[in-house]
């Protein structure tokens, strides 16, 4: 317990266990996934009909916003070129299905179907259509394990889509709201605003929309403020996901020739309004 | 082995049965009910009932090995559920005389404490190596008290093919 704590130097066991214990836990998750299934194949036809209307909408209004948002890209990348700032690192993303959500009474976790073979990277985040999810803590070869944004002390870097004012949100365990920690009284923020990831750590690619802020305790005594908010994607009502395969050149672990580079990711646009 | 509810004299167990019946409660703990601390662990119900009832087939050794596979299966620190699996068991094989004497019930009560130490050990050991305490995690709690109350049911599953009549007539089976 103590060399996995300190050490992780028993990987391999818990590598062969996993390959040996996954197609168990298929067998074992396919009852659910017979109801799930089963459930989708039954409804009925107006339901299926209304949903088709729906899609195509919005799939009309999204290929409008793409073609404007190729543009502005392209305007973005010109401009960032001109003032010799930083690109913007294109990524890739991944379906994934989240398999089962382990009982463990210390973490938030979810285990995914997709690992290191499909080009997973320990620390991608995982994200929803509406937000972020979380991030991958332990890869496998053909499952991950994601930690969840409620996972106590999970902290994101995040910045105010209103203001631009950047802080970092920390879990607080499950089912609590989420926490925005080391603000001041005087912090310029509002109930409703909504946290984006502003990319510093290089970590979560910028602009997407991780909580909105619930309910703010203003501490003038000890000049703190308990800032509260809740997660926009909604974390355990989830099946399906996307990850994204995001590795940025410059990171923000020291290294030498980031550190001139860095201050250019100060200006980040913002994309992925819900 | 005598069975002390009835007075009968039982059948010898059968070890295919025993390993079968563990590796269901594994199955059992492999479904995807969630992340609630009530859910039982039918896995160290099993455990705890061959270390009672059989403990020269399931002693400490198999109840580490099966808790290393609940780790890798919760994510949990490599070790975790096999060191207290493999506690509870020393506890189990070293009370099992006593247990085995007493009524159902009473037993149930007897097993409750182990059941709760298995519950809770995670937050403790998560306490001791970082110095903060999840409240919530006491939960487990409510777990070790349901599983407790799956004893009798327990009993009754597992000790039946042992309960069978020694000679049946067929012509008249009852």
């Amino acid at each position: 317990m103590l060399i996995d704590f300190r050490f992780k130097a028993i990987d391999l066991v818990r590598d062969s266990i996993n390959l040996g214990l996954r197609p168990l836990e298929y067998v074992m998750q396919l009852p659910r996934n017979l109801i799930t299934a089963s459930d989708t194949y039954f409804t009925t036809r107006s339901t299926l009909a209304n949903e088709n209307i729906e899609l195509k909408q919005r799939q009309m209004e999204l290929t409008l916003l793409a073609n404007q948002s190729e543009l502005l890209r392209v305007e973005n990348q010109n401009l960032r070129q001109l003032l010799n700032l930083q690109k913007e690192v294109a990524y890739k993303t991944i379906p994934v299905e989240i398999l089962y959500n382990p009982s463990n009474p210390i973490s938030q976790r979810v285990v995914i179907d997709r690992g290191a073979e499909d080009g997973l990277k320990l620390g991608n985040p995982i994200a929803s259509d509406s937000g972020i999810l979380g991030q991958v803590v332990r890869l496998y070869a053909g499952s991950a394990e994601v930690s969840l944004l409620e996972d106590r002390d999970f902290a994101v870097p995040v910045q105010v889509a209103r203001n631009g004012l950047r802080a970092a949100v920390f879990g607080t365990g499950r089912g609590n709201l989420l926490e925005l920690r080391y603000l001041p009284v005087a912090s310029d923020l509002e109930v409703g605003d909504v946290l984006l990831t502003s990319g510093i750590d290089g970590t979560y690619p910028p602009g997407f929309a991780v909580a909105m802020i619930t309910r703010i305790e203003r501490n003038i005594d000890k000049n703190t403020a308990n800032v509260f908010c809740a997660p926009v994607a909604g974390i355990n009502s989830h099946r399906q996901a996307l990850a994204l395969l995001y590795d940025p050149q410059w990171d923000a672990k020291p290294s030498e020739g980031t550190s001139e580079n860095t201050p250019g990711r100060r200006k980040t646009r913002i994309r992925g309004m819900p | 082995m005598i069975d002390f509810q009835s007075g009968y004299i039982l059948r010898p167990v059968n070890p295919v049965f025993i390993f079968v019946s563990l590796f269901c409660a594994l199955l059992l703990n492999l479904l995807p009910l969630g992340n609630h601390a009530w859910v039982p662990d039918w896995l160290i119900i099993c455990i705890v009932f061959w270390n009672i009832h059989q403990h020269r087939y399931v002693g400490v050794v198999w109840a580490s090995l099966l808790g290393l596979v609940m780790d890798v299966h919760n994510s949990d620190l490599l070790g975790l559920h096999a060191f207290s699996y493999a506690l509870v068991a020393y506890l189990a094989v070293a009370w099992h005389r006593r247990i085995s004497a007493l009524q159902v019930y009473a037993q149930a009560l007897h097993v409750l404490p182990i059941f709760m130490l298995v519950s809770v050990f995670p937050v403790l050991v998560h306490w001791l190596l970082t110095g903060s305490m999840y409240w919530w995690g006491l939960g487990g709690v409510l777990q070790g008290i349901i599983e407790a109350a799956l004893w009798p049911l327990a009993t009754k599953l597992l000790l039946a093919p042992q309960r069978r009549p020694i000679d049946v007539d067929p012509n008249r089976p009852l």
